[in-house]
């Protein structure tokens, strides 16, 4: 198979595989253009910025920029109205640090196998700081209506890696190919604390010492090139090296880097390296600060705090501490239990506070998702509000303020004339946990999340049905009963043409997918028959499979009940 | 059940520090074991922010100084251990024969419950320590066990030299020339290494003088050799400012490494475990190079199979600056007791075994002039023992640090982690058996597994 | 002048006693030690007593005992007698250097291999075993390990030629427990794989002892009918059947808190003379091991706490708190080379909480019962094994030295590599200079 082929063949699978996951929602509009540019949405509350909020406002988008917000604004000819009464309008969420619309590179399974493990290739030593992720990126990602759905609109994006994994770069999550996505290229210098496996730098001591020597190294080229630049004669020719040269913007202060750090050492050894080394830094997906706040806050860093939080167990059962007065325990082991517990809790607890703590301290800060999982994201923005992070405090992180610490505040973090036109709009306020996204505008981009009607409840099956199938014999008709309760079911099928009755065996509903078996003796032998149907209020469709005699379509309705 | 967590919750909050912290304390009326200067008996000792500043009977008491009735008591300048991987989040660079340019204290972890651990052991001071598994290891740090912070800053002795950690024989041998094909081999080849690491850095520094001696000249269009950690620290190392502890067990790559020292001009030599160093007492005494033993360890390996528990003694007697280490999370609960060792192998006196773990370790690490003895002047850190430390039957009691208790057997809640884990499964036992092992090779097992 | 003639005569004296020390062996006679502080262990102390060894055996003891004529009189002021303490549970024998495969042979391959004997395989040339001895440890227990059924453990006497000189007289087979704990700190095995590949364990250990019931049912019904009929060769369960029938005891290595109790019913429901070692969380359910009457030997007393969270000294307590609830107590090191620290495993069990006269009990007394053998073995009694150490103090201090060693009434030289290196090197000749 050729290349191309390979290519072709993996683009189709990725369609399958994208056209799947859309059939849950109604999605973006896909390929199709839209009929219109000009959209004006009508009688919502308008949060324009966190604490300025317009009731029952109309704000209007034209070309991918907001041309008017506030009340009392005309429909201009030729926009497609929204009727968002009811609905909550925010500017779109920004993401401190993704990687969304840079695919998952597939696991390495084999070994880095190198004669020399502590002068390995760069590429395999995870130093890659020439890298770009504009080069990466796919529009069509999965990665990018995670979060898009969730109601951001643009991502500081960085590429997979190790210790120097490229540039990041500021995108918008939509677009019709990379360059399209990209509002900002080489926006950071992204690093991490990790090293690889076997080879140099592999531990947290290689990592650091690398990392300075690079950086010193690149300050002595870079200023030795100056000094080429200024007099070359009968100077040695500066080698040409992209890795050293990658730090130039950085140490010209042109660009930050960027670091993921999260437990509470690893954002001390960044800053660590920061105070000798003097770069500009954006900290992000910090998951332990509470403890060196000063340390964060004195720094000037940019600071963007992690929506990956540890799964809270003592929620919804508080009983893990309280314990029942009237039997006192017995085991000095189940006291130690509770006492274990309670730390445990103490710790999650502090990670849920952590912004609400943040925010008491005046501190900017925004979210970042580089390791969450996208279901959680707006579940846990929900348990920050609950745990006293305030609603405006929360829309700030989400917006303005990390427009601000990428310097985007003249383009985005609010709904003010002439940003763009990244908005999220949901059907209740957004922090509230069962509020849903319906809207997402980027760039004037319409995406329209409007869930189907709710599939996911276990489908009425009790009662009597009555269905036909097309055999090879013509058609054949009868009852099916079912009786008892969800999760234990029972019934019968019976046949017109054969008089027989048969229990069925297996019966099992998935949403509105009912499946059970029965057996039937044909000529001697038994065979095993399956029916999988789906249910759509009082009727039915499906098929029914006898053993390995192929397959035939199967449908009914339900009988009504006296 | 409410009792208990009225009890717990308060100690989550107290137990974290932001910034190093210095107390006062008067410890009354123990039996003083100054290491240095005798064993006072119903003696005085009075910490002020962190430094003691006397040391007499019937001491006032002045304000705000917390006082601690040591009657009855014996009270040690707080222990040290040269030789120990605890707090550290990575113990080796393995990927490499020569990794100058790493240092543990990038890897501090003040979380690390050993610390505390160690505390409950009497030891205020720990030498964290780069593994073995390289010929020139990582620069390392000494700690100081302020337990109780989150902050790895908070942890380095500031007043401690920089030291570095080097390794001879099986290890780096192992490592390098059995699991990768690269030169060190044998103890040949650990030798070339040295030879060949120290005489680049020269060159490297020359190459530097000369490009410095040049660049204000009018003209000047030289080049400056291209900026490079590992030499940098080489050339310190050969400028006298780091201290070498090296990892060695027998005698003959002990006496390799002074040779090769003498070559170069180094003279700040700690060979550490140096299971053989009795076989050249005399020549490590001539050199000047000390000696960080453990008590009785030997036999795990077959350049330990000729070891001998009299080795403290026997170096001790021939003139040689001899501390006991414990290089484990475990021995650093006990090292009075490992101290204690030498008196039954080979009768060393009181004051002789407990300086092994107190100003000898302190004359290893370059801060005698801080810590390993009871002294005016000195850093207030303090262990006090019900009995004396030597005998089985003492208890550690208490440990102080510059002034602030840190260890209160009396007072101590069960869980002294700082951090709870928020991922733990309560249920699951950290280990299903009683042995931890040494750490000097951690993080260099994947190199076995081939 | 007299005084100056008894200075060169105990120079003479020494002298020859020096040249004699280099080759000295092992010698087997008739020895009365005098002016002793008998410490019998089970019958208190006598003070200012008498011990006769003859025939290997402590003939006599006690205040007024008449001393034979051909014994070997042995001035023992200010000295005490102990019996020679017994580690309940080592490698010693069985490796040689640590790291060293070629040494190690404790850890045959196989999961249920109770057929490997550890007598076979101890070397009774091990330098490690005098380097144990004159530290006044005269008996271990050496046990295979490293596998769920790993092997046949037995009782050696730190003195012999060969295994079965050195044999004493108790051997069981040893069960590691599948265990819910982690191996060490780099067992990067979840909760759940932990408990999976615990239950996998347990199911293995279940269908083996089944085979070996089952083998035990046809065996006996054989003997029963007095048939020709012969067992099929297999040795797994030939070695398991006594420990089915309760006639062989099992050793079973169980550590974790919930492991305990699991074992506790696993045992109850086997009818098995079971005992339990490790049992370093024994302090956890030390209620639930008195109330099941199983005995423990626990160790290594030095050891760090299982579990992050767990007080510090916990390891150190353990053996007094399982005491105190009730349960019989031995101690062991688990150690090789360095069972010579047995005395102070037990000294720190005996700081923290279990005292000293109970500390020395589970060292001596309580592994001679717990593996059968106190009516030759354990204390200071008129009969018994003279397996001694003679010391200068407490044996539990660390400065105490041992002055006398009798192995089975041989008098042994204290005298190992290690302190054959110490006389050599203390003073070099040459020294610096050739």
């Amino acid at each position: 198979m050729t290349g191309l082929k390979l290519a072709l063949m993996h683009r189709a699978l990725l369609v399958l595989f994208l056209g799947a996951c859309y059939i849950t929602s109604l999605g973006q509009s896909d390929d199709l253009d839209p009929v219109t540019r000009i959209y004006a949405i009508k009688n919502a509350h308008i949060i324009q910025a966190p604490g300025r909020i317009i009731d029952n406002g109309m704000l209007v988008i034209k070309n991918g920029i907001i041309t008017a917000v506030g009340q009392n604004i005309d429909i201009p000819a030729g926009a497609r109205v929204i009727q968002a009464d009811s609905m909550y309008v925010y500017a779109g969420f920004i993401d401190g640090l993704s990687h969304a619309g840079v695919p998952k590179p597939k696991e390495e399974d084999k070994k880095n196998k190198v004669k020399d493990p502590g002068n390995p290739p760069n590429n395999i030593a995870g130093i890659e700081p020439q890298r770009d992720v504009r080069d990466m990126l796919d529009p069509n990602d999965k990665s990018v209506d995670e979060i898009r759905r969730l109601g951001f609109t643009v991502s500081h994006t960085v590429p997979y890696g190790r210790m120097l994994p490229g540039k990041g770069a500021i995108i918008l999550l939509s677009g019709d190919n990379p360059d399209a996505m990209v509002y900002k290229q080489q926006a950071s210098l992204y690093s991490q604390l990790a090293g690889t496996p076997g080879v140099y730098p592999n531990t947290i001591i290689g990592v650091m010492a690398k990392y300075r020597e690079l950086y010193r190294q690149a300050e002595q080229a870079k200023a030795y090139k100056s000094l080429y630049a200024q007099g070359a004669n009968g100077m040695e020719r500066p080698a040409s090296d992209r890795i050293l040269e990658a730090f130039y913007p950085v140490i010209a202060k042109q660009i930050p880097v960027a670091f993921k750090a999260e437990d509470v050492l690893s954002i001390q050894r960044v800053l660590d390296l920061r105070s000798q080394l003097g770069f500009n830094l954006v900290l992000a997906d910090v998951k332990q600060g509470w403890d060196i706040f000063d340390k964060l806050k004195s720094s000037d860093i940019k600071l963007f705090l992690s929506l990956d939080l540890p799964e809270m167990e003592g929620q919804g059962k508080s009983d893990t501490i309280k314990v029942d007065k009237k039997e006192p325990l017995k085991l000095e082991a189940d006291l130690e239990k509770k006492r274990l517990q309670a730390r445990k809790d103490e710790v999650i607890k502090k990670h849920y506070q952590q912004p609400a703590l943040f925010s008491s301290k005046g501190v900017l800060f925004g979210f970042s998702t580089a390791e969450a999982k996208s279901k959680d994201i707006k579940t846990n923005l929900s348990k920050l509000v609950e745990n006293g992070l305030s609603e405006e405090a929360a829309l700030a992180a989400l917006t303005t303020s990390p427009a601000n610490l990428f310097g985007l505040e003249a383009t985005m973090g609010t709904l003010d004339k002439g940003k763009i036109a990244n908005l999220v709009i949901s059907d209740k306020s957004y922090f509230n946990k069962d509020s849903k996204v319906i809207y997402v505008f980027i760039d004037g981009k319409m995406f329209e999340y409007r869930d189907k009607p709710k599939t996911k409840k276990a489908a009425k099956v009790i009662g009597k049905w009555t269905y036909s199938v097309e055999g090879f014999q013509g058609v054949n008709t009868g009852d099916i009963v079912i009786k008892g309760e969800e999760g234990n079911y029972s019934g019968t099928i019976s046949s017109v043409v054969t008089g027989d009755t048969n229990d069925l065996s297996a019966i099992s509903v998935n949403g509105n997918q009912l499946s059970f078996s029965f057996t039937v003796v044909f000529e001697g032998s038994a065979i095993e028959v399956d029916i999988i149907v789906t249910i759509d209020e009082n009727t039915f469709e499906g098929t029914m499979t006898p053993g390995e005699y192929g397959s035939f379509s199967i449908e009914g309705e339900k009988v009504p009940e006296k | 059940m409410k009792k208990y967590i009225i009890i717990v919750l308060p100690l989550l909050f107290s137990l974290i520090v932001q910034a190093q912290q210095k107390g006062s304390v008067l410890i009354k009326n123990g039996t003083v074991l100054t290491i240095t200067k005798g064993t006072l008996e119903t003696t005085d000792v009075l910490i002020r922010d962190g430094v003691i500043s006397r040391i007499g009977k019937d001491l006032n008491t002045p304000k705000g100084t917390r006082i601690i009735d040591a009657s009855g008591m014996y009270v040690m300048p707080g222990i040290i251990d040269a030789h120990s991987h605890i707090a550290l989040d990575a113990v080796n660079e393995a990927t490499s024969p020569v990794t100058a340019e790493v240092w543990t204290g990038d890897a501090i972890n003040p979380l690390d419950v050993s610390i505390y651990r160690a505390l409950a052991g009497g030891v205020t001071i720990s030498h964290a320590l780069h593994g073995s598994a390289n010929a020139i290891g990582g620069q390392s740090e000494t700690i100081k066990h302020r337990y109780g912070t989150v902050d790895p800053d908070v942890l380095r002795m500031k007043e401690a030299p920089r030291t570095i950690k080097f390794a001879l024989g099986e290890n780096p041998t192992r490592v390098h020339g059995g699991g990768q094909g690269i030169v060190p081999r044998t103890r040949m080849g650990v030798e070339a290494v040295f030879r060949s690491s120290f005489s680049e850095a020269k060159q490297y520094m020359q190459a530097w003088d000369k490009y410095n001696d040049g660049k204000n000249n009018k003209g000047f269009k030289g080049t400056a050799p291209q900026y490079d950690l590992r030499l940098e620290t080489l050339a310190d190392i050969l400028r006298g400012e780091v201290i070498v502890h090296c990892h060695s067990y027998r005698a003959d790559e002990i006496y390799m490494l002074m040779q090769v020292f003498k070559d170069f001009g180094i003279k700040k030599l700690v060979f550490q475990h140096a299971n053989e160093g009795f076989k050249v007492a005399p020549e490590l005494a001539e050199f000047g190079a000390m000696a960080s033993v453990f008590s009785d360890w030997w036999a795990y390996k077959f350049e330990v199979y000729y070891s001998t528990a009299y080795n403290a003694s026997i170096l001790h007697k021939n003139g040689v600056v001899t501390s006991i280490n414990s290089d484990s999370g475990e021995l650093i609960r006990h090292l009075y007791h490992e101290a204690a060792k030498t008196q039954k192998y080979g009768g060393l006196s009181d004051d002789e075994a407990l300086s092994m773990i107190t100003i000898n370790p302190a004359k290893q690490l370059g801060i005698e002039k801080n810590v390993g003895s009871i002294e005016v002047g000195k850093d207030g850190d303090v262990a006090i023992f019900k009995n004396h430390p030597l005998s089985i039957y003492t208890i550690p009691m208490m440990t102080i640090v510059d002034g602030i208790v840190e260890f209160d057997r009396k007072n101590d809640a069960d869980d002294m982690r700082i951090y709870a884990d928020p991922d733990e499964t309560i249920d699951v036992t950290l280990y299903g058996t009683g042995h931890a092992g040494d750490r000097c090779m951690q993080d260099a097992q994947f190199l076995f597994y081939k | 002048m007299k005084n100056l003639k008894y200075i060169f005569f105990s120079v003479i004296l020494l002298v020859v006693q020096q040249v004699e020390a280099q080759n000295e062996k092992g010698r087997k006679g008739t020895f009365a030690l005098i002016n002793a502080n008998l410490v019998t262990v089970t019958n208190g102390t006598i003070s200012n007593g008498t011990l006769i060894v003859a025939d290997g055996k402590l003939a006599a003891l006690g205040k007024d005992i008449n001393i034979p004529e051909v014994a070997e009189v042995i001035d023992c002021t200010g000295l005490s007698v102990y019996p020679g303490m017994i580690d309940g549970g080592s490698r010693l024998g069985l490796t040689e250097v640590g790291s060293d495969a070629r040494t190690r042979d404790y850890n045959e391959i196989g999961d249920v291999i109770p057929q490997m004997r550890a007598l076979t395989a101890v070397n009774p040339s091990s330098v490690l075993i005098p380097v144990t001895r004159i530290s006044g440890v005269t008996t271990s227990l050496a046990v295979p390990d490293g596998s769920l059924f790993s092997g046949t453990a037995a009782l050696v006497n730190l003195h012999g030629y060969t295994p079965d000189q050195m044999y004493a007289g108790f051997e069981a087979i040893v069960l590691n427990f599948p265990s819910t704990g982690k191996r060490n700190r780099w067992d990067s095995r979840s909760g759940e794989e932990i408990k999976k590949d615990a239950e996998k364990a347990l199911k293995k250990l279940n269908a083996a002892w089944d085979r070996a019931v089952v083998y035990h049912e046809i065996d006996s019904a054989i003997q029963a009918k007095n048939s020709s009929e012969e067992m099929k060769y297999y040795p797994e369960m030939e070695n398991l059947l006594p420990v089915v029938r309760g006639e062989k005891t099992l050793l079973v290595e169980v550590n974790t808190a919930n492991d305990i109790i699991t074992a506790i019913d696993w045992v109850s429901d086997r009818n098995i003379k079971a005992v339990f070692t490790g049992v370093s969380e024994g302090w956890r359910v030390a209620e639930e091991l008195a109330k099941a009457k199983i005995p423990v030997i626990v160790g290594p007393v030095l050891s760090v706490p299982n579990r992050e969270y767990d007080r510090y000294d916990r390891p150190y307590a353990n053996p007094g708190i399982m005491l105190k609830a009730g349960v019989k107590v031995a101690i062991k090191t688990g150690d090789a080379e360095n069972v010579r620290n047995l005395p102070y495993n037990a000294g720190f069990a005996a700081t923290y909480g279990m005292g000293k006269e109970e500390a020395l009990k589970a060292i001596t007394i309580v592994p001679a019962e717990i593996f059968g053998v106190s009516d030759k073995l354990g204390s200071l009694e008129e009969g018994k094994v003279a397996n001694i150490f003679v010391a200068d103090g407490d044996p539990f201090e660390t400065k105490t030295q041992v002055k006398h060693l009798f192995i089975e009434g041989w008098k042994i030289p204290l005298e190992s590599r290690q302190t054959k290196l110490y006389d050599e090197f203390l003073e070099r000749n040459p020294g610096l200079k050739k």
